[in-house]
């Protein structure tokens, strides 16, 4: 009931905000998601948004699953390789900038990065931090799912002469499928929403919808808070439009 | 036969280690980095290493007074008392999850993770509207109540794997002994839990400590730790350092103590 309320209230509050652009005037007007929807620059930071967010789930989840299978016996690595989980999403990007950013470690150490990541306008460099923070969420979700009856079958299938790749495709991937894809549902909603990560590593150009929002909000206008809303109802709107059918049929898949 | 050759096959799976020793290693390598450029007074490219060890970024981040101590506290403050409430609120909420029936569970657990799924910063420029009006903005009750629209849902997912039907059957037998329901929470249902009460708390506290949209949003002028932090990173990277390391103990001594507690237990 105190999540509903909070949270019913802050939607509400956004909504208000971004129809509310004077709140000394009180009356509501569309100028804010007008401006919205008549800028370039929100349309090409959907687009961006959108790119990032499907490459840096579909890259965390094809990486989970070798993840999780090169520590599921070893218990010391697990706690080791799972440190990211703990880790906040700023302190990675930190820990990023520090390698790979300009006159970083690793630009010292190969004397001079073959190509830009971080600021890249491809968005590489937020693509980047998202993997190395997920992938160990992911692997520890899915560690929990591989459990002894999934070994067990495996094991059966390799004594029966079953090849690493057959007992992969026919035992492990139908076994994982479904907390993949619920892990992924939730990596794709952060990585659409936040904006902590692309502040410190994406480029100025294109935006993300969280960072175009926050960039509204400073400018000396008292619409960019009516804007900022509008932009951050239309991420939310997304988001949720996205994840919530996709987690109906992976709940139907799974019977 | 068969048996020998499913011995084979298990010794084999466990031997080949080195992939598990190569992911532990990009887990915790690249942290390395924050200790030593914490440490560099001096460190001019191309060198490899710092030319003069030092403890600015440290004096400076530990200076009394400072933005960045008062930042230190509040996200402390806010971190603990948004964790304690998380608990209360989510003690009853996470039983009811678990003991109602599968239908309701799955609506209200849509429901509990539905904040998790829309951008921080919307959801506290959303709240600020209201603290305004509550003159609760820039405070430390109005960053609370805005981290728990967060720190909520993760603990009572995580409360609600601790209460199983085996632990519903001991509270039954604790009761039928005479013990009534309180004595029975206090001598069954919490020593059972406890340990999913450890990770709530700890899981609850970093969700809090970490969050950087909805602090922005909604602190103005009271400045959690994360929104201090970001200016730092190009600005001065030796204090981004620092900061970062400060910003990383509170989760790695929870985890090494609710580890330490749960090898006792």
């Amino acid at each position: 009931m105190v999540v509903g309320a909070l949270f019913s209230g802050a939607l509400v509050g956004a909504i208000r905000t971004s129809l509310t652009p004077d709140p000394f005037a009180g009356d509501l007007q569309w100028t804010a998601w007008q401006t919205l929807f008549g800028d370039p620059s929100f349309g090409a930071a959907v687009v961006f948004t959108i790119g990032v967010t499907v490459a840096a789930t579909l890259v965390s989840a094809l990486l989970a699953i070798p993840v999780a299978a090169a520590l599921r016996d070893t218990a010391w690595a697990r706690t080791f390789a799972t440190l990211p989980v703990l880790v906040p999403h700023l302190l990675v990007a930190v820990v990023a900038v520090l390698w790979i950013g300009p006159g970083g470690l690793a630009d010292r150490l190969i004397g001079g990065m073959p190509i830009e990541v971080v600021r890249a306008r491809s968005g590489l460099g937020i693509v980047i931090v998202y993997v190395a923070k997920e992938v160990p969420f992911l692997a520890l979700l899915l560690l929990a799912h591989w459990g002894d009856v999934l070994r067990d079958r495996e094991e059966a299938a390799a004594v029966h002469g079953a090849g690493a790749l057959a007992r992969f495709r026919h035992m492990v991937v139908p076994g994982l499928r479904s907390p993949l894809a619920i892990g992924s549902l939730l990596v794709a909603a952060f990585v659409a929403g936040s904006f902590e990560v692309p502040m410190l590593v994406g480029p100025t150009h294109p935006d993300t919808i969280a960072t175009y929002a926050l960039r509204a909000t400073r400018v000396a206008d008292l619409q960019g808070q009516a804007i900022a809303a509008a932009a951050l109802l239309v991420a939310s709107g997304l988001v949720v439009a996205i994840t919530v059918p996709a987690a109906w049929l992976v709940g139907r898949r799974r019977g | 036969m068969v048996e020998g050759r499913r011995h084979v096959v298990t010794d084999r799976l466990r031997r080949e280690r080195w992939p598990a020793l190569l992911v532990a290693a990009a887990g915790t390598v690249p942290l390395a980095v924050l200790p030593l450029r914490a440490a560099a007074d001096v460190w001019r490219a191309p060198a490899l290493l710092p030319q003069q060890f030092g403890t600015r970024g440290l004096e400076t981040v530990l200076a009394p007074g400072t933005r960045v101590g008062d930042a230190v506290v509040t996200s402390l403050v806010v971190g603990i008392v948004a964790t304690a409430v998380a608990l209360v609120i989510g003690w009853p909420a996470a039983r009811s999850v678990a003991r109602t029936t599968p239908a309701r569970r799955t609506v209200l657990l849509v429901g509990l993770g539905l904040p998790l799924l829309v951008p921080p910063y919307a959801t506290g420029t959303g709240l600020t509207r209201w603290l305004l009006e509550l003159g609760l903005t820039d405070s430390v009750p109005g960053l609370v109540a805005a981290h728990l629209v967060y720190v909520v849902p993760y603990v009572v997912l995580t409360l609600t794997f601790a209460f199983t039907a085996e632990l519903a059957g001991l509270e039954e037998a604790a009761e039928v002994a005479g013990a009534d329901r309180l004595r029975a929470a206090w001598l069954v249902t919490l020593p059972t839990t406890a340990p999913a009460i450890g990770t709530a708390a700890l899981l609850g506290f970093v969700v809090s400590w970490s969050q950087y949209g909805t602090s922005l949003a909604v602190g103005g002028g009271r400045l959690t730790l994360p929104v201090v932090l970001l200016p730092f990173v190009e600005r001065d990277p030796q204090v981004a350092a620092a900061l970062s390391l400060v910003f990383l103990a509170p989760p790695v001594v929870g985890l090494v103590a609710l580890r330490r507690t749960m090898a006792r237990r």
